[in-house]
């Protein structure tokens, strides 16, 4: 049943004088093309793309889609990227002409309705949050850590103080230090317990006057809530610094505890995690940040706010860092967002938060048999589980776990992350599965480990491509086909 | 509640076989005194119904594009997005995945992503493609960090001002807490002038940024301005706009070294401005430098042709603090749609569409100057977009009249230039007719603020 033929590249599919596209004839009065621009700026030939039939797009992608794992058709306890169902009535939302067909310089009198959802979305965010301010402008996560930090950057410069640290655990996402560096602070990295929690000790050691921002994820990658929250934020206070919350782990919170009453000063979302947004094969994301009061006019701009009964985009806002992209933001995944939260309202985001608890607990409670979690018998959110003991004794690696759990149907765990567990194996189920689905992943994990490490070695075997060389596309690298 | 699927007995036995008594029990760990102790403040929950019916009541307060008729251009164009690509873009298999980081559960999204890749090289006549960044404007803003690491010039970076206000705002908010100045360019006429750019590049400069065609719809002189930043040292940043490229020299034609757009113009609605794509292309000898995913060909074990990401030693995920960007999430979803509206297009769509966007801009531009109150600020070719100068100083009444008939007609440009507050950009793609242009022209002609400004 396979179809080597339709998944050829596009450019092996190509003839050339094929077409798809038919484009309405010319209907003003037609000039030379050299006549209306100068001909050294005029391209002899369109550039190469190739030519085909409009069946042999669809038949092409269509079959390329079928190649893929994804939430609508497999479990995906890709931990740290929260992959919930994404509910199709956001889809539908957000392909409403009245919301994809506007642009972004429309007169406001035009853009009435979705100034207003993007207002409420303000509103909404910051009520979540326990923050005072929100900006919607950043396009995912690792954008909302920078324009935060660079929020914080303005903040220090306008206080004429000249603080250059960023303080990262260890066990943070690569985005917080990545942020961190390009943001112009230099990012330090403070060791976590074997608990997984935040070294106090390290703490007092790096923190001084300097500190710009301590960047905690919290629940954390381990999916752990960390128990000294508020002495590291009393600490951190104290010197004068602020901390950032890295909100991808927000699902596990919604409604239960808010960042701005643990000590935040500032926090992303991940919207394409917590409130459904789909992934989208890679992007797009948003990375909506909240802020504290103090914080709030160093925020991109602009933000929309109301006057009178209108709502406008106000770009008077003198202390902004300016922009971190062009026009307003990810505005179709914050309305996927708006309906999410919409249709849950206070107590369905609770809910959400408790169930994803919940769910994760369990399958804890079934894994931890299976592969050692070191860090607890309870989590938050996700867990991750380690697969060193079975390296040890039968030479079987996350890697080989992650590669024969798609033989199953299971999407693999997020693997190696975070690098302080050896073999890690991060698991977050999400509210949207059912405890059968939990079960039978369970199952075969366990299945799995009971297998002939040979086999796994050589896992995935379903698959229409098993361990692909890594090494050589690094060495010699094919990146595009050849012309 | 929607999407829990743990009846209460489930919840019951995983309590059980958790060892908890109870929900609230499993929050245990987050202190007391730091949990919410009253229901979030926010409005009840809606059914799906209810949803629709608040969604159409926001709805019913735009005014969208396909009620109005659309000359607004400025980075995000009214372009026709065929069937083909809303069809391919709304497979969930595809929007409902990750990141293809586990290469065979994901060959059909790095496959794409692949062909997105090898598209963008064609387009742009570039070495290597990345696999999307967010959008234009913070694409532009990568592309001088990665100017200023690869030649290690950390002193300045030229951007003249016919570059998009917020392509240059987005600039310097990456560069404030770093030492990289931002040199503007004055561009009186509309375009960079020569002489003025070659005495503004030195040695201390990494990069100049040009956008072709411009801010303003003008077609810049790319091989001179290539030519001039070359004798520098420093490296010639394109900011194209995709379309163009069926009718203009490609960025690797005249020489850029990193070419960047806002992809959106391929098969992506307007959006308000986004979820949108941000290409960026370069130099083969700069790929290390690159920011973002990249998929490359390889073999698996079995010796089959197959995809996987690469170069990941650039990435934060590898390279924490050191890596070349922090970006994670890009706009996948909009490269595959790109890809599928390459694909569809092919060449002589390109060709075509870009020559109908030339001609009807080029007719626009004729019949407003034929009114006595209109002239082009910048009289240079242009492309699909010019700027019109209103003699009689009214932009903001004729914008809003021509509103009443039914047209966003322009872009006011005195929000970011001062001098050009007589001033709006207009721009004119496939799709607008004969007939909408003439009648735009007609309600500008007959526009009340005439009237108002003869009394
Ligand atoms: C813990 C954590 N922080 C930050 C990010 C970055 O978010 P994004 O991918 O939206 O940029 C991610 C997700 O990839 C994450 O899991």
């Amino acid at each position: 049943m396979k179809n080597t033929r339709d998944t050829q590249t596009i450019f092996e599919l190509s003839r050339s004088g094929r077409r798809a596209a038919r484009l309405p004839a010319c209907d003003v009065p037609e000039h030379n093309v050299a006549d209306l621009l100068p001909a050294a700026s005029i391209a002899a030939t369109p550039p190469a793309l190739p030519e085909l039939s409009e069946p042999a797009v669809i038949r092409h992608f269509v079959n390329l889609s079928t190649q893929n794992m994804s939430v609508d058709t497999h479990f995906y306890p890709l931990g740290s990227c929260t992959m919930k169902y994404n509910p199709k009535r956001n889809e539908r939302a957000a392909a409403m002409p009245a919301f994809a067909d506007l642009h972004p310089y429309q007169p406001a009198e035009t853009l009435q309705g979705m100034l207003q959802m993007l207002y409420e979305m303000q509103e909404m965010l910051q009520e979540i949050s326990g923050l005072e301010a929100c900006s919607l402008q950043p396009a995912a996560g690792a954008h909302g850590e920078l324009a935060a930090l660079l929020v914080a950057a303005a903040y220090f410069r306008d206080l004429g103080e000249s603080r250059t640290k960023v303080l990262v655990p260890d066990n943070a996402h690569g985005t917080n230090p990545a942020s961190a560096a390009m943001g112009g602070f230099d990012a330090v990295t403070l060791k976590t317990t074997a608990d997984g929690f935040v070294d106090l000790d390290d703490l007092e050691t790096k923190l001084d006057e300097h500190v710009a921002v301590l960047m905690i994820t919290n629940p954390s990658t381990l999916g752990l809530f960390e128990p000294n929250m508020q002495v590291i934020a009393d600490r951190v206070h104290k010197v004068g610094g602020l901390i950032y919350l890295d909100g991808a782990n927000m699902n596990a919170i919604l409604g239960v505890a808010r960042p701005g009453d643990f000590g935040a000063d500032m926090q992303h979302y991940n919207p394409h995690k917590t409130f459904s947004g789909p992934h989208g094969g890679g992007g797009p994301g948003a990375g909506p940040i909240c802020v504290t009061e103090k914080l709030a006019p160093y925020l991109p701009t602009p933000i929309v706010k109301t006057l009178g009964d209108q709502f406008v985009l106000d770009y008077d806002r003198p202390k902004t860092i300016g922009r971190v992209r062009a026009f307003f933001g990810n505005v179709g995944v914050l309305l996927r967002a708006y309906a999410y939260i919409r249709t849950h309202g206070p107590d369905g985001l609770r809910r959400v938060s408790e169930n994803a608890v919940l769910n994760a607990n369990y399958l804890l409670s079934r894994v931890k048999h299976i592969l050692p979690v070191p860090q607890g018998h309870r989590c938050m959110h996700e867990f991750v589980a380690s697969a060193s003991d079975l390296r040890r004794d039968k030479k079987i690696s996350a890697m080989d776990l992650a590669k024969r759990l798609l033989d199953f149907g299971y999407h693999a765990p997020t693997v190696y992350f975070p690098l302080t567990v050896p073999e890690a194996m991060m698991i977050e189920p999400t509210e949207t599965e059912s405890k059968e689905t939990l079960d039978a992943f369970a199952e075969t994990l366990f299945r799995i480990t009971e297998e002939d490490a040979d086999l796994l070695h050589d896992a995935p075997h379903t698959t229409a491509v098993s361990r692909p060389d890594e090494v050589r596309a690094a060495r010699q690298p094919v990146l595009s086909y050849p012309e | 509640m929607p999407y829990l699927y743990n009846t209460p007995e489930d919840q019951r036995a995983m309590l059980e076989a958790i060892g908890a008594g109870s929900i609230d029990e499993l929050f245990d760990p987050i202190p007391a005194y730091l949990q919410l102790d009253r229901p979030l403040n926010l409005p009840p929950a809606l059914s799906e119904m209810e949803l629709d019916q608040q969604l159409r009541l926001l709805a019913s307060r735009n005014r969208h594009a396909g009620e109005l008729v659309c000359f607004l251009g400025g980075g995000c164009y009214d372009h026709f997005v065929p069937a083909v690509v809303d069809t391919i873009g709304s497979r969930s298999e595809f929007y409902t995945s990750y990141t293809p980081y586990q290469a065979e559960a994901s060959q059909g999204n790095l496959q794409a992503v692949f062909e997105y890749q090898s598209l963008i090289t064609r387009l742009t006549g570039m070495d290597i493609s990345n696999a999307s960044l967010y959008d234009g404007a913070s694409a532009a803003a990568e592309a001088v960090l990665m100017a200023t690491s690869s030649t290690r010039r950390f002193g300045k970076v030229v951007v003249p001002e016919c570059l998009h206000p917020e392509y240059r705002s987005t600039i310097a908010t990456y560069l404030e807490n770093l030492e990289t100045e931002v040199v503007t360019l004055e561009t009186p006429t509309g375009v960079v002038d020569p002489d003025l750019l070659a005495a503004a590049v030195d040695e201390e400069v990494a990069a100049v940024v040009l956008q072709q065609p411009n801010f303003f719809g003008c077609v810049e002189d790319a091989y001179r301005v290539a030519e001039i930043t070359a004798a520098a040292g420093s490296l010639l940043i394109s900011v194209f706009d995709p379309l163009s490229l069926g009718i203009l020299r490609r960025p690797g034609d005249y020489g850029a070294n990193i070419a960047v757009a806002e992809g959106h113009t391929l098969g992506t609605p307007m959006s308000y401005g986004g979820p949108f794509l941000g290409i960026m292309a370069c130099d083969k000898s700069l790929v290390r430098r690159m920011p973002g995913r990249i998929a490359g060909k390889t073999v698996d074990r079995r010796g089959n042709d197959c995809y996987v990401l690469t170069m990941q030693t650039r990435e934060q995920h590898i390279r924490r603090e050191k890596a070349t960007s922090n970006v994670c999430t890009n706009q996948g979803l909009f490269a595959l749609r790109a890809t599928a509206y390459l694909a569809q297009l092919g060449p002589q769509g390109l060709r075509e569409t870009a020559n109908l966007c030339l001609q009807k801009s080029h007719y626009a531009a004729e019949q407003l100057c034929k009114l006595d109150r209109f002239s082009l600020a910048f009289p240079v070719p242009t492309f699909k977009e010019f700027v019109i100068r209103d003699a009689e100083n009214q932009v903001a009444e004729l914008l809003s009249s021509a509103l009443d008939n039914g047209f966003l007609a322009g872009i006011p440009l005195g929000q970011w230039y001062p001098q050009l507050a007589d001033c709006f950009l207009v721009a004119v793609t496939e799709k607008r007719t004969k007939a909408e242009i003439d009648s735009l022209v007609h309600s500008l002609a007959n526009s009340e603020t005439k009237v108002t400004a003869e009394v």
